[in-house]
Order: structure tokens, then sequence, then C-alpha cells
């Protein structure tokens, strides 16, 4: 369970998040859609705990991430925007270090890593080193470092840019499988197929604010169009005729 | 206990990571060698200079002229004279010969009347090389020339001793040991060298690289505080510099053990024991060092920009090594505490023979690893700042 109220953050003149909040339940998906440079970033990056803001409270389990970001960072799972590996270590050497730095004894990482390996398909490669992988394969990995403690709330930056179909499918299906489990996982994207195909709640950000938030049928009625994507341009507050 | 759980796993991913590095075991090798090849060469070329100084295959032009003069040359002992090249300048200046004598046809109706005989002493004085061949020489021609004027002044009547109106007694006051010392002071410098690069390629990786890979921010979403990564990191790049400074004194000892120093005219020689105290010195400085460009490498968003950074950096703990090769730093144990410059102070005095009391060791220790903790809770701070973090 996230909770987010009245959240700020500027750099220099820029204010990059105006006033945002927005609640994510357990077991199910919100996705966070905005255009480019609408704050969605900025504001997962405060919500990680690795950046501070200069106003308003995250609260992930009810752990405070403003007051103690390190407490609230065992609760969450992050794909960040960045999801660099080393090129020299291999997905299970990935997997179990994150694991080791969340403190979990080697045999809980080895039980863990090896699900997730086979969750992720990446068992054929997961003793290779990742030098020279696949822009999908580098993406599953850095998921499955990111899930190694079993985080209840999962946080995805833009999971599925840059991967091809297959790929992609595989990515909305682990996604469906952790809200089955119960966990209240958060993905920030712009690719609206893909938001209205999994998403519970969709909260519509631009130009750092909340634009809308609710169901992707609450967000049609709001706006009374059938489709989601001119639903989303209304609400982005985006000149259609620019856009065209 | 926590902590220190957490602090190992990023030593051992770290070392882990290093290992398969080639850069990272290239650099830590190359490093460890430079102070065993250039001692080995040093020395063995020193050894050759006074051996060919000792025996000297001599030309001299004009053997005819001056054949009592060639017979007590041939009677010197390490001397070989032998037949001239065609024009002695040029085989000099060529570097054929290191020196020719060439012996003026006047020299015996000179001798006959008393009057300075000539002689000429070809030789190149920019070649250092040549240099002790050629005293040589021409301590033999004064030689001969003040044995020859003590004759006649003998045959005159009158006691040779009246021509030297000022004898001149050499003390030497540098025992061996301080001019072994002199040769020497160019070892700790280049274990600060080893140590300083061994680990580098370890601290780049992990800081500028990691910033350059975008491997950063998902390290820090982690919930392990900031000093635990800082001092993982730092403690990772620290043992490739100990290995550096380590593998250097090995291969150097060995080095050492193959020195002619019979042919080096040095009685004395260097212990195992100073070379440990060494160790004890630059040891500690490791840990230093290694927090320093583990500092410096955290500002730079990539690899290159890192290593624009520490190519300056690295002049700062090199260049006071440099001058004390110039200005020995001996004899200034109260330097101690200064990081750097108090281990050169102290390893001058180790190989001069008269090692500094156990105090100042603890000293310099304590100091260099105090200013190491302060930089490494600096990198800690610097984790935090988002320009740090996010800046790519």
């Amino acid at each position: 369970m996230i909770v987010i109220t009245g959240l700020r953050k500027h750099f220099g003149h820029v204010e990059a998040v105006r006033n945002v909040s927005l609640s994510a339940a357990d077991g199910s998906v919100t996705g966070l859609l905005g255009p480019n440079g609408a704050g969605k970033t900025t504001t997962l990056r405060m919500l990680s705990g690795l950046m501070r803001p200069d106003a308003g409270t995250i609260l992930v389990d009810g752990a405070d991430v403003v007051a103690d970001p390190i407490g609230a960072q065992r609760y969450m799972g992050l794909l960040p925007d960045s999801r660099g590996l080393y090129p020299r270590l291999t997905p299970r050497e990935h997997i179990r270090y994150f694991g080791e730095l969340h403190g979990m004894a080697t045999g809980e990482i080895r039980e863990r890593s090896d699900a997730l390996l086979k969750r992720l398909g990446l068992e054929a490669i997961a003793d290779r080193r990742v030098a020279g992988f696949s822009q999908g394969e580098r993406t599953k990995v850095a998921l499955a470092r990111a899930l190694v403690h079993g985080p209840r709330n999962v946080i995805l930056d833009e999971p599925t840019n840059g991967l091809d179909v297959m790929s992609t499918r595989a990515m909305r299906g682990l996604i469906r499988g952790l809200k089955q489990d119960g966990c209240c996982v958060v993905f920030s994207s712009h690719i609206m197929p893909e938001v209205s195909a999994l998403c519970d709640r969709i909260v519509v950000i631009a130009q750092g604010t909340v634009m809308a938030d609710g169901t992707p049928d609450d967000l049609r009625a709001q706006t009374g169009k059938p489709d989601l994507e001119d639903a989303f341009v209304a609400l982005a507050g985006l000149d259609p005729e620019a856009v065209e | 206990m926590r902590t220190l759980t957490l602090v190992w796993a990023i030593v051992r991913k770290e070392l882990i990571d290093g290992a398969r590095d080639r850069r990272a075991l290239t650099s830590l090798v190359f490093s460890a060698m430079i102070a065993p090849l250039l001692f080995g060469i040093m020395f063995t070329v020193a050894a050759e200079r006074r051996k060919s100084a000792d025996e000297i295959v001599l030309p001299v032009e004009g053997v005819e002229y001056a054949p009592a003069f060639v017979d007590w040359l041939t009677q010197q002992s390490g001397v070989v004279i032998v037949a001239p090249p065609a024009d002695a300048e040029k085989a000099v200046s060529s570097r054929a010969e290191d020196v020719v004598l060439i012996i003026d046809k006047d020299f015996a109706k000179n001798m006959s009347r008393a009057v300075p005989a000539p002689v000429k002493l070809v030789s190149d004085v920019t070649r250092d090389s040549a240099r002790p061949k050629v005293s040589r020489v021409r301590n033999l021609v004064a030689t001969y020339s003040s044995q020859t004027s003590a004759l006649r002044l003998i045959a005159r009547g009158v006691a040779p001793s009246v021509a030297s109106a000022v004898r001149i007694e050499e003390v030497e006051v540098s025992s061996s040991q301080q001019r072994l010392a002199q040769q020497l002071s160019i070892l700790p410098l280049l274990l600060v060298i080893a140590a300083l690069t061994g680990g580098m390629q370890i601290a780049i990786d992990s800081t500028a690289g990691e910033r350059e890979r975008g491997s950063l921010e998902p390290l820090l979403l982690n919930p392990v505080p900031r000093g635990a990564l800082a001092a993982g990191k730092w403690l990772a790049s620290s043992a490739f510099g100990c290995g550096a400074v380590l593998f250097s004194m090995l291969l150097t000892v060995n080095v050492m053990r193959r020195v002619p120093w019979h042919d080096l005219g040095i009685r004395f020689r260097v212990t195992d024991g100073e070379l440990m105290s060494l160790l004890v010195l630059i040891l500690p400085l490791v840990l230093f060092l290694s927090a320093l460009v583990l500092f410096a490498s955290t500002f730079a968003r990539s690899f290159k920009e890192a290593q624009t950074y520490l190519g300056m950096l690295m002049m700062l703990p090199m260049l006071p090594g440099l001058l004390s090769t110039m200005y020995p730093l001996g004899g200034r144990p109260w330097l101690a505490p200064v990081p750097v410059l108090g281990q050169y102070a102290l390893s001058a005095d180790v190989l001069g023979g008269t090692p500094p009391g156990v105090l100042f060791y603890a000293m310099a220790g304590v100091s260099v690893l105090a200013c190491a903790l302060l930089l490494v809770w600096l990198t800690a701070r610097l984790l935090r700042r988002e320009a740090i973090v996010f800046g790519r």
C-alpha cells in the first residue's frame, strides 16, 4: 500500500512536481500515465527514497519514506529508470548481491533466485556474464535483482521500454502475477494499450500535477471519449490539433 | 554486526568484479613491476660500469713515442693496451670507443728536457657511462706524472714533499649504508606509485564506473547505509593496492638478493628487516591513497572524467617522493603525522640505517588511517547527493 500526499519538488526555477497525491492499493496495478517530462520519473525517484521532496509525505506500508528512506526501502522493489548491470557478473550473481544487501540468508537467496530465474525465463543464461545481453535480458536481470527480497510493493519505471514483443508480453505476465500474489504494483508508462490492458487504476500526470485519477472506464466517462488515448490527450491538457 | 555483513558483501562483490576486470589486473601487475624492474636495471648497470672502470681496455695512439710510459701502464692491474682506431676523435664521438689516449711525438724529447710531455685524452663529457673509465685513465696519467716528477726532484737533491704544498685527505662521513640509501631513496616513491595505481581501477570502477553504467541508482535502492557502501568499496580498492605493494616488495627483495653488491663497492646490504619496516610504513598509506582516489572519482560521471581528475591528483603524492630523491627528507621523523610526507621521511631514515622509533610508526599509521576514514565519510556523504546519484 502506497500513499503519497502533496508531493513537491523543484530543480532550480523548474517545478518538476507541483502537487502529486495518489494512493495505490494492495492486489492492484496502478498506472502512472503522462507525457515525457510530466514528472513521472521524479515522482518515482522520491518514492524510492533517493530524492528528497520539498514538501509532502510518502508512506509505504506505513513506513515514512522521507523520514527513514532505508527503513522504507525494505518494503519496496524498484526497477528504476536507469537499470545498469555489472558486465562481468552473471544474472545469478546480480540477484545474490542484492539479496545480500537486503540482509538475506544464503539459502533464502538461493531459493528465491532459482524461482525468479525460472519465472523470468533466465535459467539458460543464469551463469553467463551479462556483457552482451540483449535489452530484454538486461531488463529481466534488473527486475529479478529488484524482486529478490519478495517486496510487497513493486514500482516499475517504464518497464517495457526498449523491449521486443515477446519480452513485453513476459513483462505483462509478470505484472499480472505480482497482482495475483497481492502485491501493490505501480508502473509508469506512456504506452496506451499497455496501460489499458493492465491497470486497475490510472493516474494521469501532466506538468507536475495529477490531472485525473480513476479506472479506465472512469476516465473515458469523465472525458466522454470512448478511446482511452483520446481521453488521455484531453486529460493531460495536450491540444490534439497541435499534436497532429 | 549487520553492517559488517553488508560491508563484506560489497567488498566480495567488488573483488570478484575486479578479479575479472582485465584493466584492474593489468594495472595491479604493471604497478607492482615498476620498482623491481627499475632496481634490477639500475644496479646491474651501476655494477657493470664499475667493473668496466676496474678492467679497462685502453686504445693508445703513438705507443712508439713513449715505450717506458706504455710499459708502466701495462703493468698497472686491470689495464690492457690495444691498438688505436684510425681516427680517435671520430671513434669517441661515434661511441665506438669510450676513451683514447694519444701520445705526442715530442713526448720523449720533452721528457728528457724535463718539460711537461704532452698527451691527449679524447673523451666525451656528456657520456655518463664512460665517466668512471675516463677518470681512471686520468688518474693513471696523473700518478705516472707525479711519480716521475718525484724521481726528478730526488735526482736534484730535493725532497718530493717540497713540491706538494697542500695535501688533501678525504674523510667521507656518509656511511656506505647512506650512500646506498641515496640510490634506494627512490624505493618509497615506487612503492607509493604501486599503492596508488594498484587499487585505482577498482576505485574508479566502483564509483565513476557505477555512475557511467547507470548501476548506482539501483544499488542505492537497497537498504544499505551509505557509509557501509563507501567502506566496502574503499576496502576492496585497498586490498588491490596492498596486493600491488606486497607483490612489488616481494619482487624487489628477490632483485636485491641478486644485486652484485661487491662489484658496487658496498659492504652493507638492505636487510629483509628494513624492507619489512618499509611495508609497515607503506601498507597503511594504501588505505589513505585508496580513500583519496575513491573520493575524487565519485565526483566523476564517467571513467574518462575520473582518469582526468586522477592524472592531476596522482602528482600530489608523487611530487614529495620525487623531491625527496634530490633533497633527502631523512632525519625529520616529526613529519610522521603528515600523510605521504611522513612516510617518505621515515622511509629515508629506515634506508639510511637510522630506524625511527615505534612511536613514529604508530603516529604515521594512526594519522593516515584517520585521514582515510575522513575521506570515506566524505565519499558516503557524496553518495547522498542527488546530483551524484542521478547526474549522468
